[in-house]
């Protein structure tokens, strides 16, 4: 491999962050005249460039072994932490996706955000996020990643929380960071702990010592739980998955890369994980069952949604719920492919719902209908990326459902149901609201819609496009099997799954006027899933209520027993020497007895302790 | 070099008071951002021909002066101490440079300034016990009446409860200084002709009692920390940033230097229990300063739980958590100080300091955009973000405690999570949302206002990034001074 390639390639994460320090000028008002623009223009310049560099570090790398290049960052009292980059063709692609899908939705975000008044900080921050995401998809040193997950929260905080003036913004920024936080300060706990039994924080020096660690199984697991905290925080999974659906509320060019590649950071880091977990057998069936749970409970979940945002993200949820699983499972391959496939259909069904949302500005499916007449590229967009994403030959999730299914087909069919009922239900939800969004009849905010104007239409169908060759890429990098492998059964099942999926999405009647079930049974369950099985009340009843109580009573326990306790000392003390002045009599006979009284009591404390 | 260091704020106070016109705010305050900067530049110099290397006292200064007493005028910087000199300097002319509403006695004041300065310089370099104390009493003079005097309206009970706590502190200590110096039948107060005293075990027990209730006080460890945030709300902000930034770094200080210095065996018996009072004050500082709705409690509430790692890290007293607790020391001075700087600018802009009446603060037009930022940037620091100082001084704390003390390690790790939590909710609850129309007045704030925050907020970002640029500085002493404790080497080889 070209060894100057090798040695810039840190050059590919550092474009993003040269074109945020550079927004700063504009972010905070000391450029004027010029508008926010230049700013936008430098950044994406930023993007192209390391898409461009990525390109050709990439390509270097197809048929080449991995390289890795270190510096050494910090070397004190024994402690040594190398910034180690990892350059292969894996980690090169990862990056490659994560500055293309960057690339795409900073030119939407052009279109999208054109009237918005910090466009400048958005632009900065999308920098910031792009250049954390490339580095931790380079990152060969569990510290480094560890440092830039935790740099993906915070400007997750920031880009979910970019219009804070509105109420729900406030909340869903807030929710948003201390969920995350949560997972990150286990992981920092896994991570410590990892570094200091394998004496190193390089993923080669971990791999080593975990081939022939000799840990307690309690240790084990501990560590092993603790590692995929992060990434449970990270992918939305459940228990801590409640953050993805409300940072909706932030814009939708971010939300095009957090449902496609950020989530799928967590993920990563999960793969690069791997040789550690397997250490710990409840870690792996923590992530598989916790995958189950989020992919079958998101799925649901989706259907019941009318924010458009929110189905597609409690969609994202299902799909890492799958590559959880496939994680857990010990099946690298399939996650990656289902993390590829997933990525570039979900970026598309996110730009076609900016648009959507852009020129009906609602995100209400029930306010929506006839699209399609109006919004071809759009419309054609929706579609390629639902197709993209449920098992229907010949796109991406076909060929990814297909590795897990006969991934499982053997050792674990139950999990092959999983992925079966997963995409069932996708189809069937995509169904749902292409029907109620581009189908029937207009509405009032549908009725005048314009197709987009071409700072969006052309990265909505330049994704298009991706998304309809991704087989085709799969296919360049070898991740479609040979014809003679496929299990038939196995294809008819998917295919089948998908059709009674889109069959019935079809077939079901709904009413706009009766959306709300007159049946009380119904009613519970559209309520249970519409509000996420009331995950969040129950959280609001008990974290956050014991974190406030226990805060409260500290507090008081400060205010009233421990400041009160110096305060009454205070006050004995002030009282004493109030009272005892009314003593000074001026008779020496009591100050006589007085002193003699108290050289006694001492002198016998003295002699009593001595 | 170090005489010189602590002249130079005695020649600016005479020359404060020699001039007729420096009784206007306007000059004294110039003369003594002069005399800081004088002061601040030779520390930079002596930082500069500080040989990192050189794991002994460097700079040494020694003349005798009351001997029948054991006093000597005996001065030297290690890499302990030299890094906090120069942090105070620096912090000294911060809170200088922002005392520009100091209109009631400018030049008793900026005196009062300079006298502390010179105080905690003093102590930090002080090689003698005595020395030490007299330093330490005289820095709590000064503070006393800036607070009493420059104070808010509570000021009166703040500044006497400050007073009482600290004196009990320095009582406590002179009583350990003393006591080891009689006991060990020495000549002499010099630190380190008493390191090796041979003490027998139980008074040594006793002596370094005094000393951690003593020090505890000063940094503070709950349960004697309810100074603390009296003292910071009444404080006025340039008050509150030295409080907070080199105060309190005189107890942990202190704590490394004598505690762990002086009495290493009955250190390494009392550890566990060290261990756990650190997780205890750390938890403690934070669930409290979770339900505060006054900002600068909340800020003094979580130093009380980020002095609590340093706590931890001492307990360890492992090369690298000990290079962690004087990196912490650094990095909470340079946090809290910018916390500090900008709770006061919103405090002077708005009028209250209550999270719950104010809101939408970061509007660009009407509200404080440019401090509102700045403040997402020194609470992310606070919590422990990485690419920001903090998280190096915990992620060393932690890192290198571990290996003593997993569980303890561990529980105070939800600190950070914690310090997440309430500063999260003091920038939602203030910055975010709508600004509420009884803001909408806000002034403007100005760029002399920002100053501090921005340069503050450059060295955390730039030693979050470049931490190798202030461990050197640091890690040749901390090891020698891990070496004082015979077995931990050992402990954690096996």
């Amino acid at each position: 491999m070209n060894e100057l390639l090798v040695q810039t390639s840190w050059w590919v994460p550092t474009y993003g962050l040269i074109g945020a320090i550079a927004t700063l000028p504009w972010a905070i008002g000391l450029v004027q005249r010029t508008g926010q623009r230049p700013a936008a223009y430098f950044n994406l310049l930023m993007t192209v460039v390391a898409f461009i560099h990525g390109g050709i570090l990439f390509r270097h790398t197809l048929g080449h072994e991995s390289q890795q290049l270190s510096v050494q960052w910090l070397n004190a009292a024994g402690l040594q932490l190398f910034l180690t980059l990892d350059i292969s063709t894996i980690s090169t692609g990862a990056m490659e996706l994560i500055t293309g899908l960057s690339l795409l939705a900073q030119f939407f975000a052009i279109g999208y955000m054109e009237k918005d008044w910090a466009l400048a900080r958005f632009f900065g921050l999308m920098g910031f996020f792009e250049g954390a995401m490339s580095g931790l998809a380079l990152s060969d040193s569990l510290f480094l990643s560890y440092g830039l997950l935790e740099i993906l929260t915070l400007s997750t905080y920031l880009l979910v929380g970019f219009w804070y003036a509105q109420p729900l913004v406030v909340t869903a920024a807030r929710d948003a960071f201390l969920t995350k936080r949560v997972g990150d300060v286990l992981l920092l706990m896994g991570v410590v702990a990892l570094g200091t039994m394998a004496g190193s924080f390089e993923f080669q020096d971990i791999y080593d010592w975990a081939e022939n660690a000799d840990l307690s199984p309690m240790t084990a697991n501990l560590l092993g739980l603790a590692l995929i905290a992060g990434p449970i925080g990270k992918c939305a999974q459940f228990p801590l998955h409640l953050w993805l659906d409300e940072a909706m509320e932030g814009p939708n060019p971010a939300s095009i890369l957090r449902n496609s590649v950020v989530v799928a950071c967590g993920a990563y880091i999960l793969i690069k994980l791997q040789p550690i977990l397997v250490l710990s057998p409840l870690a792996l069936t923590a992530l598989v069952t916790l995958g189950t749970v989020t992919a079958i409970g998101a799925a649901f979940v989706s259907i019941a949604q009318i924010d458009i945002k929110r189905v597609f993200s409690h969609s994202t949820s299902a799909y890492l719920g799958l590559v959880f699983i496939a994680i857990g499972m010990q099946w690298t391959d399939f996650a990656l492919i289902l993390l590829v496939a997933h990525g570039f259909a979900k970026a598309l069904l996110f730009m076609s719902v900016g648009s959507i949302i852009l020129t009906t500005t609602s995100q209400d499916i029930t306010e929506m209908g006839g699209l399609w007449k109006r919004m071809p590229a759009t419309t054609f967009a929706f579609l390629v990326g639902s197709m993209g994403l449920i098992g229907l030959f010949p796109l991406g999730g076909f060929w990814a459902f297909w590795q897990g299914i006969n991934a499982f087909w053997y050792d674990s069919p139950v999990l092959v149901l999983v992925i079966l009922l997963v995409n069932g239900l996708t189809a069937f939800n995509l169904t749902r609201v292409f029907r109620q969004v581009f189908l029937g009849d207009s509405q009032p905010k549908t009725r005048r819609a314009p197709e987009v104007f071409w700072p969006m239409a052309v990265p909505m169908v330049s994704l298009t496009i991706v998304t309809l060759v991704a087989p085709a890429i799969f296919d360049n990098l070898s991740l479609i099997p040979d014809w003679e492998l496929i299990n038939p059964l196995s294809v008819v099942l998917m295919v089948t799954s998908s059709l009674i999926g889109i069959g019935s999405g079809f077939a079901v009647q709904f009413n706009r006027v009766w959306a709300r079930p007159i049946q009380e049974p119904f009613r519970f369950i559209q309520d249970l899933l519409a509000y996420d099985f009331y995950v969040d009340a129950l959280y609001r009843r008990s974290v956050v209520l014991w974190v406030s109580t226990l805060s409260q009573i500290g507090s008081w326990c400060d205010r009233y027993i421990i400041d009160g306790a110096i305060n009454v000392v205070g006050i004995v003390s002030i009282m004493g020497g109030q009272s005892l002045k009314y003593s000074i009599s001026g008779q020496p006979q009591t100050y006589a007895l007085t002193i003699l009284i108290g050289m006694t009591v001492i002198g016998l404390l003295v002699s009593w302790l001595v | 070099m170090l005489n010189i260091l602590l002249l130079i704020p005695l020649v600016g106070i005479i020359i404060l008071w020699l001039i007729p016109q420096a009784s206007s705010l306007y000059v004294s305050r110039i003369l003594s951002i002069i005399t800081i900067s004088l002061a601040l530049g030779v520390s930079l110099v002596l930082l500069i021909q500080f040989n990192p290397m050189d794991d002994s006292l460097q700079f040494l200064e020694n003349i005798p002066w009351l001997a029948p007493l054991g006093l000597t005028y005996r001065l030297g910087a290690d890499g302990l101490s030299l890094p906090l000199i120069v942090l105070n300097n620096l912090l000294t002319g911060l809170a200088l440079f922002r005392s520009d509403e100091a209109h009631h006695r400018p030049r008793l004041y900026f005196t009062l300034i300079l006298f502390l300065n010179v105080g905690v310089t003093g102590a930090f370099s002080a090689q003698n016990l005595l020395l030490f104390f007299l330093f330490y009493e005289l820095e709590l003079i000064p503070l006393y009446l800036l607070i009493a005097i420059w104070g808010g309206a509570q000021r009166g009970y703040a500044a006497t409860k400050f007073l009482i706590y600290t004196a009990v502190s320095g009582i406590l200590l002179l009583a350990a200084f003393l006591g080891v110096a009689w006991f060990s039948q020495s000549t002499t107060f010099d630190y380190q002709s008493l390191q090796h005293h041979h003490l027998p075990i139980n008074v040594q027990y006793l002596l370094l009692i005094a000393l951690l209730i003593g020090f505890g006080i000063k940094m503070p460890l709950v349960p004697f920390h309810t100074w603390l945030p009296d003292a910071h709300v009444e404080a006025s902000t340039p008050i509150s940033v030295l409080l907070a930034g080199v105060l309190l770094k005189l107890g942990t200080y202190g704590l490394l230097r004598f505690g762990l210095g002086l009495f290493p065996e009955p250190w390494l018996a009392l550890s566990p229990f060290l261990a756990g009072w650190a997780v205890v004050s750390v938890l403690y500082g934070a669930f409290t300063a979770i339900a505060q709705t006054d900002m600068k409690k909340m800020v003094a509430f979580s130093s009380i739980g980020h002095m609590g790692y340093i706590l931890l890290a001492a307990a360890a007293a492992t090369p690298l958590s000990l290079l962690g607790a004087v990196f912490q020391m650094v990095s909470h001075g340079l946090i809290s100080a910018m916390l500090f700087f900008l709770v006061g600018v919103i405090y002077q802009k708005t009028g209250t300091r209550d999270i719950h009446s104010l809101r939408g603060l970061l509007n660009p037009e009407r509200g404080l955009p440019i401090i509102g930022s700045l403040m997402i940037l020194g609470v992310m620091a606070s919590a422990g973000i990485p690419g920001m100082v903090g998280f190096i001084s915990e992620f060393l704390i932690f890192r290198g405690s571990f290996p003593v003390f997993p569980v303890q390690t561990l529980l105070a790790m939800i600190g950070t999570g914690l310090t997440a939590v309430y500063f999260l909710l003091l920038v939602n609850q203030t910055f975010f949302g709508r600004l509420t129309s009884n803001l909408s007045n806000v002034p403007q704030a100005r760029w002399s206002e920002r100053t501090p925050g921005i340069i503050l907020a450059i060295l955390i970002v730039t030693f979050g990034l470049q931490p190798a640029w202030l461990t050197g500085w640091i890690e040749s002493s901390t090891t020698a001074l891990s070496h004082v404790f015979p077995i931990s080497t050992t402990t954690l080889h096996s």
